[in-house]
């Protein structure tokens, strides 16, 4: 090889800053983001204020930490469809503990902690020895862990829970509402470990093709298991904080946890076949999802047609990130 | 005139051209070989003659009509691809008639009488195989002739490209394939026929044409010309394929590494051997002999049923692959796409998984070192790739290959199995990598080699040790046993002398 081909081999094995941004995935979402809340903002004159931001950013966290763990799992290429009823469960334990046996409401939001990393060991455990398919076994302890939220409270509420957490719901930071800091923290933490540590290149190798990664001596089943703790215990830390926000345990706590975070990881860009995708990405995709609900409401669509509209939006939202992307592959 | 004829064919990618002015003339009734590197633009060609890709320049006429304007043209061209692309979990007649509206079969499914046909062609084509069995049920040979029966389905087909069908085959079964060609060629069909085995070329082709980097560089007649001219075409340069890569270090008398003793296991029985630092120690055997699957055994991805492996003389824990690893012993596998690479990640992080003790941190994996590291081996390994961001699964075989073994290097393994390395490899790359090879062995690694290439054997091996049907029938020092010894060993029931 001459120098100047060296040279020129160096340059394209470095490809420009730009180049690279451009053609990172993460940026279709990002863009779709930004579009979406520019417009929101030009549409509607309640969109941007203060209030309405803070309501959009609580309400954003709960399902944004499901997703964190969801999007970890499908990055596996498993999904997890008892994490709604995870969440809802914890939830209403904590309540329990915390009201009916009076136990110290820190020690109570810890342990439901545990009992949530304990509901998504389970199903990493079935899910690795019996060799089933993550989205069958959990269609079934979905229906285990919904069916003890309503054996414990018979479909009640649990009223009283004490004013010393409920600030984990209802606190600001700097004006932030005290969830939406939680989830940063979490979707920080989230971040570096899929995309900086060991492991979680593990888990994209993982994603990406089982069979090698046991052939590099990966510990596929541990990290499987693992990641299925760790998506339980998110849930577990949503119906918490959800619980403090209410500052009632109600039962339909997780309902609509299970399929909005599936929808947010695809919109942006995790793949349900697994190996391809973001954390971030995918909580940029709940974003999305968060606003269009938010600005059908100050719209004032009937809530009969919520659910359509919003439906149709992910929908075209999703349309927007495919093309995209087969665009920028022919570019490249 | 030829029937199929490209005149000044070029495709341009965006930085490369992968075919530049190439004339190709096939003919009817006689086999067009297609040789040349990986990458040399082989299937580019195919895909501009099938009609799956446009080309930036030339035209091609097939049966005297330029297929720019008369596309339905295309019909006329079949394509069996090297990969198999059949459904496994469906019956042979179903794989064999799908599409049914294409077959004639309209309406509902009508299962005797589709399965009446299909027995016309598996006997035509000479499959072993029963209508009703499902394909994952079925011989891999007759696996890649179901393939090229599919292809004959197409009832006005005159042309018929095979890609490689040749290469998870055993010389045996070889043999069916080319009875099958050559029944094509007294039915007036033309075959263009793509391989890496020189051998198989000489013995079904005709005429040749040799690609290199885009171009045609020379084409003829087959029966005028001669293996080291066409291997000489094909890389540019003389190579010495022909010399020994045999590790100088192997020393029969030191103190064996592995010990294997009475391992049984999924289809293989009471398996004994030692192997000894710097030497490779071959395995021969037709396909489905249980060697793959011993060594997949000895690595932990499958459960032994019984035996005692030593490594260093220290007891082998069987059934981890982590502990395997850990200790030292890696395994480059056959299925390079099902078990080597993570085909939606980049190159980078491809190499990258096996060096993350070097590049982690504290804080995290370090984006530079990682580089670095990439590089080095990009480099060492010369794996050719325009960036190391490339995804892994656009490169070709050998290059995803070598960064494979590259990848298995960065660990400093001190056993190294590899089972059919240069499957679907070009001639180039092949000697690239018995230099490797007999390097690594020669820095004092253990190497298993797994092959169904005698000559490849015989070309790296010190000892080879040959299987049938899952036991083994011998043990032969390379250097003093002659071809027809082992080409016995591997088709006798009987031991000879083990």
């Amino acid at each position: 090889m001459s120098d100047l081909q060296k040279a020129d081999a160096a340059q394209s094995k470095n490809p420009g800053m730009l180049k690279a941004v451009l053609r990172n995935p993460l940026m279709g979402v990002l863009a779709v983001l930004i579009v979406i809340f520019v417009a929101s903002s030009i549409l509607s004159p309640y969109f941007l204020t203060p209030y309405n931001m803070s309501v959009v950013g609580r309400g954003l966290a709960f399902v944004a930490l499901v997703t964190i763990g969801q999007a970890s799992l499908m990055l596996l290429g498993e999904l997890d469809l008892s994490l709604g009823t995870i969440g809802g469960l914890c939830g209403i334990v904590t309540g329990m503990l915390m009201v009916n046996a009076g136990m110290n409401p820190w020690l109570s939001c810890l342990l439901a902690l545990c009992l949530g990393a304990a509901l998504g060991f389970i199903n990493g455990f079935l899910t690795t020895a019996l060799r089933l398919h993550s989205l069958v076994l959990t269609i079934g302890t979905a229906g285990i862990y919904g069916g003890a939220i309503l054996v414990l409270t018979r479909g009640v509420a649990i009223t009283g829970i004490p004013p010393e957490i409920q600030f984990l719901g209802r606190g600001t930071v700097w004006g932030i509402p005290m969830p939406f800091v939680i989830m940063l923290v979490m979707l920080l933490c989230a971040v570096f470990l899929t995309l900086k540590t060991p492991f979680g290149r593990y888990m994209y190798a993982i994603g990406n093709n089982r069979d090698a990664a046991r052939m590099l001596g990966i510990r596929v089943d541990r990290i499987r298991v693992l990641v299925f703790v760790l998506a339980g215990a998110l849930s577990a830390l949503a119906g918490v904080l959800l619980v403090a926000r209410l500052g009632t345990a109600q039962p339909s706590i997780g309902n609509s946890w299970v399929l909005g975070p599936i929808a947010a990881a695809v919109i942006g860009g995790v793949a349900t076949t697994g190996g391809v995708g973001t954390i971030l990405g995918a909580i940029c995709g709940a974003a999305i999802i968060g606003i269009i609900e938010n600005i059908i409401v100050l719209f004032g669509v009937s809530p009969y047609w919520q659910g359509i509209v919003s439906g149709a939006i992910v929908v075209i939202a999703i349309s927007f990130d495919a093309i995209s992307r087969r665009w920028l592959r022919k570019e490249s | 005139m030829a029937f199929l004829e490209a005149r000044g064919l070029g495709r341009d990618f965006p930085g490369v051209t992968a075919l530049d002015d190439v004339d190709i003339d096939v003919d009817l009734g006689r086999t067009h070989a297609l040789v040349g590197e990986n990458g040399a633009g082989k299937s580019t060609f195919v895909k501009l003659v099938t009609g799956t890709d446009r080309p930036t320049r030339g035209t091609i006429r097939i049966d005297g009509k330029d297929v720019a304007e008369h596309p339905e043209q295309f019909g006329l061209i079949a394509y069996v691809p090297q990969e198999l692309s059949l459904f496994p979990h469906m019956t042979v007649t179903e794989n064999l008639l799908m599409p049914f509206e294409k077959s004639g079969h309209r309406g509902l499914v009508r299962r005797k009488a589709m399965e009446i046909e299909a027995q016309g062609y598996l006997d035509r084509f000479g499959i072993e195989a029963a209508p009703s069995d499902l394909v994952r049920n079925i011989s891999v040979p007759d696996q890649q002739l179901l393939q090229i029966a599919r292809a004959s389905t197409n009832t006005g087909m005159k042309v018929l490209i095979l890609d490689e069908p040749t290469s998870s085959l055993t010389p045996i079964e070889v043999e069916r394939v080319f009875r099958v060609i050559r029944d094509f060629h007294d039915r007036g069909v033309g075959v263009v026929f793509i391989s890496h085995k020189m051998d198989e070329v000489f013995d079904i082709g005709h005429d040749y044409t040799v690609l290199r980097n885009g171009q045609k560089v020379e084409a003829g007649k087959l029966a005028t010309t001669s293996e080291d001219n066409l291997i000489r075409a094909m890389s540019g340069e003389k190579l010495e394929l022909g010399s020994a890569f045999r590790p100088t270090t192997a020393r029969a008398d030191a103190p064996a590494l592995l010990t294997v003793e009475r391992l049984s296991g999924e289809r293989f029985e009471n398996v004994s051997f030692n192997l000894h630092a710097g030497e490779i120690l071959g395995f021969a055997g037709l396909v489905g002999s249980g060697r793959s699957e011993i060594m997949q055994t000895i690595f932990g991805y499958r459960k032994a049923r019984g035996g005692r492996v030593t490594m260093d003389g220290a007891p082998w824990e069987l059934g981890s692959t982590s502990a395997s690893v850990g200790r030292g012993m890696l395994y480059l596998s056959e299925e390079r796409k099902h078990h080597g690479i993570f085909p939606q990640l980049s190159l980078r992080e491809n190499i990258g998984l096996s060096i993350l003790d070097l590049t982690n941190s504290p804080l995290g994996i370090r984006a530079r070192k990682e580089n670095e590291a990439v590089d080095r081996i990009i480099d060492e390994y010369e794996i050719r790739t325009d960036s190391r961001e490339k995804k892994i699964s656009l490169l070709s075989g050998g290059n995803q290959q070598k960064a494979i073994i590259g990848r298995a290097m960065a660990t400093d393994p001190r056993i190294l199995i590899f089972d059919e390395p240069t499957k679907g490899i070009d001639v180039r790359t092949k000697a690239q990598i018995y230099a490797i090879m007999q390097s690594l062995a020669e820095r004092g690694v253990g190497i298993i080699l797994v092959s169904s290439e005698m000559d490849e054997l015989r070309k790296c091996a010190n000892r080879i040790i040959t299987m049938h049907f899952g036991r083994m029938t011998g043990e032969f020092d390379t250097e003093t046993t002659d071809n027809e010894t082992l080409v016995g060993a591997i088709f006798s029931r009987e031991a000879a002398n083990v």
